[in-house]
């Protein structure tokens, strides 16, 4: 096949991407972890990984630059690169959040905490970290038919936001926990709803990848259509 | 908690959670808003000119009893780039040179359909095709300058063809039109082969102009040249197409994305068959999103 070279380029790109969403992955599942079993220990071996991703988000960018300067990519090709780009940004922010919540696991170890609020948070990120395996799973597999249902699930993640500021902002008779640690809370609620964001975007830079259309248009057209055709 | 809470059971609740997902967003502006998209894209026949400067319907060309081309449908906007890709003898070429009757002079070589410039079907009885060729200009591939001097390359079409006004002022502007005039205003009175392979192509091009076409036609004008003359070429479009209608055959796929408002894809499905125009649309389309797959393997290079 002509253009054999450029061809293991992007596939090499493709798994430099995929490797990095696999690790940030890790440390979200760590981030996890170390809410449900209050395991700070869990959360600061992750300190640090800031850095990791973000060199390892500047690499991939600058062969995305590099592959376009040389290889003048149009098309399918094009719109690879471009999404590479654009999902590399969310993982890597992801990246950082994750960071943030696990310096605040770390800073927080011990303190008092409200236990409705604590549950709150621990659902949240269960769901942040199921929305962001789903959207990098449906980037993996080009799987766009599941992006325009993770697209309605961010709904759950607004739907927990709210409660859990909710809590945050009426804390129960028995007092809510540490000043500290309700601050810290009001941050990770937060951080987490960006994580959640970032892996559905990621989800539909999918459609884009697949079809050139943007996810924004393609939910209108579907919203838009004759059901009476289906 | 609920392992799988969100997914939709039904399109309508979809439809709901649509839009209280947006609602969402209203009341959350981190995400940034998206652009709309077209949701179709358009009809080349309706690109922003609008008007048509050629149509082509159900052309069919031939050489002897080989058909080289066939039925092919094109609305060429007035005004505008058209480029034409494709592999190597898909009929590009030939299509092109049906567009102002040099196809048939090629002995046995004919065309059928119809062709429309203007009001004009240029395949019709009454039609002559010296007029129709001093409509629409051809620049060839190779440069190929008359043996005269670089001033009379410029105004002998002209000049034939009946021009009344200022010979000077006609052949400046031409060269002008063409890049050429900084380049050549001191030894207009030496031979046209004295030049460079990429200014002699810019004279073709002046030459051209001078008879003052509604179209020109141009069959891979840049494939012998060296990068700047090709640059220089390419940045007389965008001012030709401010008084003509261009349509350009390439084999340089980066130069139809950069020149062209509409790209047009010639391809042969299998060997022996005549060339289609496979996809025709805008060019931002054809090299962002083609709709067909032989589109995309032709210009992502992964023909084969």
């Amino acid at each position: 096949m002509p253009r054999e070279t450029f061809q293991q380029e992007l596939d090499t790109l493709l798994s430099d991407v995929l490797d990095l969403g696999g690790e940030v992955e890790s440390t979200l599942e760590n981030m996890v972890r170390a809410m449900e079993e209050r395991e700070a220990a869990l959360a600061e071996k992750e300190l640090g990984v800031d850095m990791r991703y973000k060199a390892r988000g500047a690499e991939i960018d600058e062969e995305c630059m590099i592959l376009q300067a040389r290889q003048a990519p149009v098309a399918r090709d094009l719109r690879l690169i471009y999404t590479i780009q654009a999902v590399t940004n969310h993982l890597v922010r992801s990246g950082t959040l994750t960071e943030h919540i696990c310096h605040a696991l770390v800073d927080t170890d011990g303190c008092e905490r409200d236990v409705d609020l604590e549950a709150a948070l621990i659902e949240m990120a269960r769901t942040a970290r199921r929305l962001f395996h789903e959207g990098l799973d449906i980037f993996r597999n080009r799987d766009i038919d599941r992006a325009r249902d993770l697209q309605a699930a961010d709904d759950k993640v607004d739907l927990l936001y709210s409660e859990a500021m909710n809590l945050i902002a009426n804390p129960s008779e028995d007092g809510g926990g540490a000043p500290e640690w309700r601050m810290r809370a009001a941050l990770v609620v937060h951080y987490l709803e960006r994580i959640a964001d970032h892996g559905v975007d990621i989800g539909g830079r999918t459609v884009f990848l697949v079809t050139g259309e943007r996810i924004a248009s393609a939910m209108q057209q579907y919203i838009n259509r004759d059901l009476h055709e289906e | 908690m609920n392992e799988d809470p969100s997914r939709p059971e039904n399109p309508e609740e979809n439809r709901e959670s649509m839009e209280s997902q947006k609602k969402a967003r209203e009341r959350n502006p981190i995400t940034r808003p998206v652009r709309e998209n077209k949701g179709q894209s358009p009809k080349p026949s309706q690109g922003d000119s609008g008007v048509v400067g050629m149509s082509v319907k159900g052309l069919n060309a031939y050489y002897g009893s080989f058909k080289a081309v066939t039925d092919v449908d094109m609305e060429i906007q007035a005004n505008k780039v058209t480029a034409l890709i494709g592999p190597s003898g898909c009929g590009k070429s030939t299509y092109i040179r049906c567009l102002n009757r040099m196809h048939e002079v090629i002995s046995g070589a004919y065309a059928e359909g119809k062709v429309t410039l203007g009001d004009q079907d240029i395949y019709a009885k009454d039609s002559d095709p010296v007029v129709i060729r001093r409509r629409v200009g051809m620049v060839f591939q190779k440069p190929n300058p008359f043996s005269k001097s670089i001033y009379d390359n410029v105004a002998w079409g002209a000049k034939i063809n009946g021009f009344r006004g200022n010979v000077d002022e006609l052949v400046e502007r031409s060269l002008r039109q063409a890049a050429l005039w900084d380049e050549v205003k001191d030894r207009l009175k030496e031979s046209g082969f004295g030049l460079s392979g990429g200014q002699q192509q810019r004279l073709c091009i002046a030459r051209t102009l001078a008879v003052e076409p509604e179209v020109i036609l141009m069959d891979e004008p840049a494939s012998a040249l060296d990068p700047v003359s090709t640059q220089k070429i390419e940045d007389t479009m965008d001012d030709l197409k401010k008084s003509y209608t261009v349509v350009i055959v390439t084999h340089n796929m980066q130069q139809a994305a950069r020149i062209s408002d509409f790209t047009g894809f010639f391809y042969i499905e299998n060997q022996g068959d005549p060339g289609r125009l496979w996809e025709f649309d805008e060019t931002e389309k054809m090299f962002s999103n083609p709709e067909r797959k032989e589109t995309e393997d032709y210009v992502t290079g992964r023909f084969g």
